[in-house]
């Protein structure tokens, strides 16, 4: 029992509880008093922003289902033009964060905006505001996360009828189905597991969202938390609203993990081969090549139209942006965050594994909350929790304090990205661990490897792609990350991001075209760098 | 690579790196033109200027949590009331109205606590093909049924908005202000949304004949910043300035104080006093288009040509707006306005 206890056990035990901080944070109130909020909140608007938030929850969840499940079920089963194309393609809309697609979306679409422009460009002077629809901040919301998140179903679902060992519609055709009879019998329920795995993930990252609907001014639940406890200092009643949101976030959490067996028994092991695409005709591919190209233009082409045609129109916002030091932070937050992720990933997965301790796999599990936790309220908690810490360090045993070290640094900057990603980059690492046979390990100890020896010669090796993919998702992740660097960051520290929320801060997206371009390209790259292993056939 | 390598290590040790002559603020004021601004002040008193700039009040927070440890100097913010806010929660120290200072600031743009450093008028805007204001309308008129269905303003989570409302109920209480806001609400032409600016655009579309909004957006709108579409939609509205025939526009400011636990108090002092410059206050204007603080500058062209002469209500202190937020936003929500 005793030889459980070791570095690989510690180690693990140490990570989830870092990593749980803020959901400790928010539930154990340690510091402030309470004010009215809940009252004036409950006399008023709670009911309007829990219902904000399911309907933007519903909205987003219904059209990334239709975006994500019918762009995959075209490109998996059909041959038409430009198929290979859209493949990948659809999945640069991971590129675009959902707050910069809301400033394209109201810089096109607001009165005078780029939509009347254009209509003036073609057809001359004229009243066209009248005609430009103007978006709701709900639909514009909806929309607006949508498109920056269907990748998630995409690239689930059409993993999932990838490993399908057969041409499902094959089979439906010997079973006398009409096409959409067996898409509606045989292919949707197949990849039923894949599509909720994926619309949880859209759903955790719609809930937590603050930047998209703070823009609009949507106010959600998770605004009624940011005000409750930022604004009013009202402690108790953030963690009432946070405590429904978790709920949320839980029930959410069940389904997916109840959905992930389905779809561990339903994988073949292996010997499956691709699948003979069958190839569309006339309006049919029409049909199929509309839809996609649509999904493309909307999801990545528009946002970066319209950001490209403003850094062009107002050239002079161009020559403000010191272009090295942007790089330069972004990519060393990239590097440092990507490296500790992965290294301790890693350390979380393989004592998991030795130890096969039922604690630790509670700990992982409750730990990866982390990633559904709003990133302005898990900014604030970190921040709240270092401060009580080294007051308590400092009052207790007379220790100087150490706040500096990690508040306004690149240091806490890390340590916070990763309580806020350990979820991503943990469960990347263990589904590439969930391949390796635990009879290799069991050979490697009777060849006289040691467990380290087995880490490092016979692990790590073998899980080369995945610590690959998975820095490269930590990567866009935090190019895109704007609460958390916003307040946590040193002084005279910009990323793209946050350059890009300061003009806009300051009413001038136009000026935030050029460094929302810039991170734009950074998501791109690393996705293309990336994407024959999200997309990998095999 | 050597020099990648000590870039690294200087970033990762940033905060060991506390020199004499520096200064350093968290702002909640995003302008560039601020940071440029800082450059100038550094080139005349070799006094390097660090910012942090965020979100009001998650800054705060931060302020707040890293207690005196917190090596800013100064906090600056646009709105009174937050930095009245601020103040009752005992984050300042007093010396922001220097000696220097209480001279050239008006009383009422300051306290022992913090300074204005810039002025900003709200106002009424209007279509002139449609509507024309008699010369004594005011805010308390918008509550008025004749309006129905013609005003835009934006929600009342806004800062600006609570501002205005705590000033209304300073002078006519909460009561009145209570009915005020009703019959505000009902005056609506669609849900309140979007920035200042888009109430401005709203009125040029013609969705609404009257709009509440800040001086400085329809001289951004003018000046060409946002485009040529714009600009030409600013020219179709005007601003009106109201209560002309009582206690005058309700005016607002930028500001700030001088944090508790500032380690550089005295540069601080000196940069709040450079801010408030004759050089300083022209590059203010010219590129936030608000007005300036002190006397013997003019404000840019743009707000100049809606006139000068308007009558400033100087006789409700800034200072009461922070009291009174809270009561507002109550009062604004409890009316339906969203």
């Amino acid at each position: 029992m005793n030889s459980r206890i070791n570095f690989w056990y510690i180690s693990s035990l140490i990570v989830p509880l870092v990593v749980a901080i803020p959901i400790i944070t928010i539930f154990f109130s340690f510091f402030e008093t309470t004010s009215e909020y809940l009252t004036l909140l409950k006399n008023t608007f709670l009911l309007e922003y829990i219902s904000n938030s399911i309907f933007v929850l519903v909205g987003v969840l219904f059209l990334t289902f239709f975006f994500g499940v019918t762009s995959a079920y075209f490109v998996s089963f059909y041959d038409f033009p430009g198929v290979n194309f859209f493949k990948w393609a659809l999945i640069l809309s991971f590129a675009v964060p959902g707050y910069i697609y809301a400033y394209s979306l109201t810089a096109f679409f607001e009165n005078y905006g780029t939509a009347f422009s254009i209509l003036t460009y073609l057809f001359g002077e004229g009243e066209y505001n009248k005609y430009i629809p103007k978006f709701d901040g709900l639909i514009g919301s909806i929309f607006s996360i949508s498109f920056s998140l269907f990748g998630y179903v995409y690239v689930l679902t059409r993993a999932s009828f990838l490993y399908q060992s057969h041409n499902l519609i094959e089979v439906g055709k010997n079973l006398g189905f009409s096409t959409k009879r067996s898409f509606f019998k045989i292919i949707l329920p197949s990849a039923r597991p894949a599509i909720v795995a994926g619309l949880s993930l859209v759903a955790m990252e719609t809930l937590s969202d603050f930047g998209t609907v703070s823009f609009f001014s949507i106010s959600t639940l998770t605004t009624a938390i940011y005000n409750a406890w930022i604004s009013f200092d009202d402690l108790s009643t953030a963690n009432q609203l946070s405590f429904l949101l978790l709920f949320f976030i839980l029930i959410l959490f069940i389904i997916e993990n109840y959905s992930r067996k389905r779809a561990k028994y339903h994988q073949p092991s292996r010997g499956f081969k691709s699948i003979p695409k069958i190839e569309l005709k006339g309006k049919k591919s029409t049909l199929a090549f509309s839809f996609c190209s649509m999904l493309f233009f909307c999801s990545f082409l528009f946002p970066v139209f319209q950001m490209g045609y403003w850094t062009i129109k107002f050239p002079k916002y161009f020559q403000d942006i010191d272009l090295w030091s942007l790089n330069f932070n972004t990519l060393l937050l990239v590097f440092l965050s990507s490296v500790c992720l992965i290294i301790f990933s890693f350390l979380s997965n393989y004592g998991n594994r030795i130890s096969k301790s039922k604690l630790l796999n509670y700990l992982s599990a409750f730990s990866v909350t982390g990633y559904a936790i709003p990133g302005v309220i898990l900014a604030v908690a970190f921040i709240t929790f270092i401060s009580w810490l080294s007051d308590t360090f400092s009052s207790t045993f007379g220790f100087a304090s150490f706040k500096p070290l990690f508040i306004g640094s690149v240091i806490g900057l890390v340590l916070a990205y990763f309580v806020r990603f350990f979820s991503l980059s943990f469960n990347g690492i263990r589904s590439g661990y969930l391949k390796i046979n635990q009879s290799i390990d069991d050979s490697a100890y009777l060849l006289g490897y040691s467990k380290f020896k087995t880490f490092t010669s016979i692990h790590v090796p073998y899980l080369k792609n995945s610590i690959f993919l998975v820095g490269v998702l930590i990567a866009i992740e935090i190019i895109k990350e704007l609460p958390i660097t916003l307040i946590l960051r040193p002084f005279n520290f910009e990323t793209f991001a946050t350059k890009a929320y300061s003009y806009a801060a300051q009413d001038l997206l136009e000026a935030a075209a050029f460094p929302s371009l810039c991170l734009i390209m950074w998501a791109s790259l690393f996705i293309l760098f990336v994407s024959r292993y999200i997309l990998s056939d095999k | 690579m050597r020099k990648l390598f000590l870039n690294i290590l200087g970033f990762l040790f940033i905060f060991t790196s506390v020199t004499a002559q520096e200064v350093n603020i968290f702002s909640a004021r995003h302008y560039d033109s601020d940071v440029q601004l800082y450059e100038k002040f550094t080139a005349k008193t070799g006094i390097k200027v660090n910012v942090v700039s965020g979100k009001d009040k998650a800054l705060q927070k931060r302020i707040k949590a890293e207690g005196k440890d917190c090596k800013g100097d100064l906090y600056i913010t646009a709105d009174a009331g937050r930095l009245g806010a601020f103040q009752s929660q005992g984050m300042f120290q007093k010396g922001a109205s220097s000696a220097g200072v209480k001279k050239i600031v008006p009383a009422n743009f300051r306290t022992a606590y913090w300074t204005g450093i810039a002025k900003r008028a709200r106002v009424i805007y209007y279509n002139p093909k449609t509507v024309n204001p008699s010369w004594n309308m005011t805010y308390e008129d918008l509550a008025d049924p004749k309006y129905k269905g013609k005003i835009v303003i934006r929600q009342s989570n806004n800062v600006y908005n609570q501002s205005l409302v705590a000033s209304l109920i300073k002078n006519n209480g909460a009561k009145k202000t209570e009915t005020w806001a009703k019959g505000l609400v009902s005056n609506f032409a669609r849900k309140a949304k979007g920035n200042d600016r888009a109430q401005i655009l709203a009125v040029a579309a013609g969705e609404a004949d009257w709009a509440v909004a800040n001086t400085y957006y329809i001289a951004l709108m003018l000046s060409g910043k946002k485009g040529p579409e714009q600009q030409a939609a600013a020219k179709k509205v005007r601003p009106f300035f109201p209560n002309q025939d009582g206690r005058g526009t309700h005016m607002n400011i930028s500001g700030g104080g001088i944090l508790k636990h500032s380690p550089n108090k005295d540069n601080a002092i000196k940069l709040l006093e450079f801010l408030l410059t004759k050089e300083a206050q022209e590059h203010i204007v010219n590129n936030t288009f608000e007005y300036p603080m002190i006397d013997g500058v003019e404000p840019n062209k743009l707000i100049a040509q809606f006139g000068l002469g308007f009558k400033q209500d100087l006789k409700t202190k800034v200072s009461s707006y922070g009291k009174l937020q809270a009561k507002a936003l109550k009062i604004m929500t409890e009316s339906g306005w969203n």
